[in-house]
């Protein structure tokens, strides 16, 4: 995992819980906490520390993560506003993910193994969005996603249609950008 | 300096304010750090991924001597890096519009249907679309969203694809646009600096391919064409025909050779200089190859198999038409018919209008062909047998043709025989005053100097045998100078004999001695008759130089230049066969000559009215222009009693005396009852 999702876990949770919530998270998870954006970190330290912030908050570790990616936007729009400006609202800025934003990322990381997420469109109207990867992450995805939506302004209905939490091969979210 | 202790604070609690203030201070600074750093990153990777990029491109441009092969290759590249939808280039012929060259690169080709097709075969003149927009100002284009939806000319196919900006490059070599890109994105594109930079170098590097491929183009061009007027050269012409000849079928029929030589073109040369020589042949070229397209783009649609035809310049002033899948062989004679009157129009040179002829030769593939060679050599043959006629025209090789050659090889090879080992002699045909109306009796007044070719099997030949065969083989100089060298030496001894005989010098009869135009043309002719002149020590007024109006049409300068030297020196000279040929009034007026012979055919028929206007006509023209007339093939005493009364002055033929040996002949000359001393 790149060193900026622990910078920007740790800059959600100051924000929110104070700068010695961070310290007792790390105390708790057990681990040395000196992360930089520049570097790469064990996957398992994150698992680590939101499962810290789970039995810390008593919520579930989806729920940490969605509340990570929602907080994560407005950080990621301070560190990277030129990801956001070419956007006029979130569904585009969403849409852009594979194409624009995950090539910026890895010109930035070399390296970086960065989620792909396959976008299609339902038979509803709404939009699919297809993920798959051993992180098992959706819900920091559902997270970011309104984040993007609270940004922009903008209103999304979420549904998780299928998930790899609940034993499915593949994660399938459906997006409503008109609730 | 005294040592100051710092401020530490006074409690735990300002303690921690401060020691938080310190976290945050080290905070901001990692993040400012890992901004640099990652900007720094960012710029690398980008342009290490630019240098890859244009380091492919320049591969491939190095690689690739093909535009059209170049050209997808560096579009693809170019749309991969970029990630833009559709990339497309035209090429700019002659600086007026761009044309689309058919080289396209989408990722989704389902998905840019529209705009591919909307794209593909298009052209846009300078100032129109995208294209010509880059094309009329030589800068790079951008169209945003607001834009294509609104004026772009394509902006339908454009919506139907989702695509939402474009950009136009030009590919330059010099000043000059060679080829426009071309390309569209289904995004905005915002970082104009990066793609300038990127697109230009790959643009330098595409216009490196057209330039060597252009260089490769006038290299080989330049190898297989004519400099001067860019026809192919016998290379090409080489090439294509031993190509075509072995397409030809069993019957090994339906190709043709058209052997064409300019008439008239030396004397254009020598007269104008080479300049007047070059517009000539620039514009004869042009003329042939109108009129070959011409005949070629008439055919109607249905019409058997269409022929080709491949005109080349083989020499100075040498064309050969090559023409291919003939499906009648009647279609090289009216081709070459339709040549001939092309030229008919005269050319422009140096303010004057000059006219050439064609001699033209045809030859036709057929079974008893090896190569295209041999089919060459045949139309070689015919064309010289059109321009031996003297007027031009068109020959077609035919087996007597072939044969005729054949004997005339083997002549020529006796005739070297003859020259070395002498067996010419002469003859002398006398030349008599017709005298006075009235009256009868003519006087001698000179001998026409005739050679006969004592063959050692066959006996006394008649020049009319073999003179053309020396003529071919260009035999005919050393003969002439033989029968110069031989006759005035005859003359000379004659005159020695009668002035020992004390006969009066003005009675002494001449020697008139036939040139051949190849003889007279050569450069060293006049010097020659100097030479010999004194050698001989014949007077030089008993010597009558007789030429055709062949060497005027030849080279009607130098046929000037001549006649007026020999003349300085006191030679007569003397126009043969005339009332054949052009006739033509130019040369009677501007040529020197004393002495005008008029046709045996006109005597032949004198029967004819007709023919009794043009001796008529000549003894007038004659007359006003001051040249004695010498009538010739007198062979009826009714010719020669209506010549006298028409007032012609001289006259030869058997009815007069028939050519003679020399002791014969000359004993002519005595008064009856006197004897040669010899």
């Amino acid at each position: 995992m790149k060193g900026v999702v622990f910078n920007l876990l740790e800059d959600a949770v100051v924000r929110e819980h104070g700068l010695l919530a961070w310290d007792s998270l790390l105390e708790m998870a057990g681990l040395e906490g000196a992360y930089t954006s520049l570097g790469s970190y064990p996957d398992s330290e994150v698992v680590q520390l939101v499962d810290a912030a789970s039995t810390a908050l008593g919520l579930s570790a989806g729920e940490v993560l969605r509340w990570f990616g929602r907080s994560a936007i407005p950080l990621l729009h301070e560190r990277y506003e030129m990801f956001f400006t070419p956007h006029k609202s979130a569904q585009s800025f969403v849409a852009s993910i594979n194409d624009i934003i995950h090539p910026e990322i890895r010109k930035l990381n070399a390296g970086a193994g960065c989620p792909h997420f396959h976008f299609h469109d339902l038979d509803d109207g709404r939009t699919g969005l297809a993920y798959k990867s051993p992180r098992r992450m959706c819900r920091l995805a559902h997270g970011f996603i309104e984040g993007a939506a609270d940004h922009y302004g903008d209103r999304v209905a979420i549904e998780h249609l299928s998930c790899m939490l609940d034993g499915h091969p593949v994660c399938r979210i459906a997006l409503d950008w008109n609730p | 300096m005294k040592q100051e202790a710092i401020p530490l604070p006074d409690d735990a609690a300002m303690a921690v304010e401060r020691l938080e203030r310190l976290v945050q201070r080290e905070r901001e600074g990692r993040l400012q750090a890992e901004a640099i750093a990652e900007r720094g990153l960012r710029e690398l990777y980008e342009s290490q991924v630019r240098l890859a990029l244009l380091q492919r491109i320049t591969d491939c441009a190095n690689r690739s001597n093909d535009f059209s092969e170049a050209i997808g290759e560096v579009l693809k590249e170019i749309c991969e890096h970029m990630n833009w939808a559709f990339g497309t280039a035209y090429r700019v012929e002659g600086g007026g519009a761009a044309v689309s060259c058919d080289a396209w690169y989408t990722a989704e080709p389902a998905k840019l249907f529209p705009l591919v097709e909307a794209t593909r075969d298009r052209t846009f003149p300078r100032g129109e679309g995208l294209p010509g927009r880059v094309l009329r100002d030589g800068h790079p284009h951008w169209i945003d969203e607001t834009e294509l939806a609104a004026h772009a000319c394509r902006r339908i196919a454009a919506a139907c694809c989702g695509v939402r900006s474009a950009c136009g490059f030009p590919v330059l070599i010099g000043d000059e646009i060679v080829c426009v890109l071309e390309f569209f994105s289904h995004t905005s594109m915002l970082d104009k600096d990066a793609i300038l930079l990127t697109v230009t170098q790959a643009a330098t590097q595409l216009a490196r391919v057209i330039e060597r491929a252009r260089a490769r183009a006038t290299l080989l061009h330049d190898a297989l064409h004519d400099a001067m007027t860019g026809l192919p050269n016998r290379t090409l012409l080489d090439e294509r025909s031993r190509a075509a000849f072995e397409r030809l079928p069993e019957s090994r029929e339906g190709l043709a050779v058209l052997v064409i030589d300019l008439d008239g073109f030396k004397a254009i040369n020598d007269k104008y200089g080479h300049h007047a020589g070059d517009i000539v042949l620039i514009e004869t070229a042009r003329r042939f190859d109108s009129v070959i397209t011409a005949r070629m783009g008439g055919r109607r649609r249905g019409d058997q198999a269409s022929w080709r035809a491949t005109l080349a310049r083989v020499g100075g002033d040498e064309f050969v038409v090559m023409l291919d899948a003939l499906p009648d062989p009647a279609i090289a004679m009216d081709l070459s018919g339709a040549l001939i009157d092309a030229l008919k129009a005269p050319i422009l040179v140096a303010d004057e209008y000059v006219n050439v002829g064609l001699s033209i030769g045809i030859a036709h593939s057929g079974r008893s062909y090896c190569s295209v060679e041999q089919l060459r050599q045949d139309a070689d043959l015919a064309m010289y047998e059109a321009k031996s006629g003297g007027h031009g025209g068109v020959v077609t090789f035919s087996e007597s043709l072939g044969n005729e050659r054949r004997n005339r090889m083997a002549l020529e090879s006796e005739l070297r025989d003859a020259i070395r080992e002498k067996q010419f002699t002469l003859y002398y045909q006398p030349i008599f005053a017709l005298g006075k109306a009235g009256t009868n009796t003519g006087k001698l007044r000179g001998f026409e100097a005739l050679i006969r070719w004592n063959h050692p099997d066959r006996g006394l030949v008649e020049p009319g045998r073999f003179i053309p065969a020396a003529e071919a083989g260009g035999l005919i100089v050393f003969i002439g100078d033989w029968v110069l060298r031989q006759a005035c030496n005859a003359m000379a001894r004659l005159h020695a004999e009668m002035t020992a005989q004390g006969l009066d010098p003005g009675e002494l009869p001449y020697i008139s001695i036939n040139i051949a135009p190849q003889q007279f043309l050569h450069p060293t002719f006049s010097a020659h008759v100097q030479r010999v002149l004194l050698e001989t020590g014949v007077p030089p007024e008993l010597v009558r130089l007789e030429v055709t109006e062949g060497v005027a049409i030849i080279d009607p300068d130098q046929t000037r230049q001549v006649l007026e030297q020999v003349r300085s020196w006191g030679v007569k000279t003397s126009l043969d066969d005339f009332g054949t040929g052009y006739s033509s009034l130019s040369y009677l007026q501007n040529l020197p000559f004393d002495t005008l012979k008029i046709d045996r055919s006109f005597i032949a028929s004198m029967d004819d009215p007709k023919s009794r206007k043009i001796i008529r006509a000549i003894l007038d023209l004659a007359s006003n222009l001051n040249l004695s007339v010498v009538a010739e093939g007198i062979e009826t005493m009714e010719q020669g009693a209506s010549l006298r009364e028409m007032g012609c002055e001289y006259g030869q033929g058997y009815h007069l005396g028939r050519p003679l040996d020399e002791a014969s002949a000359f004993a002519l000359v005595w008064p009856e009852g006197t004897a040669s001393a010899a």
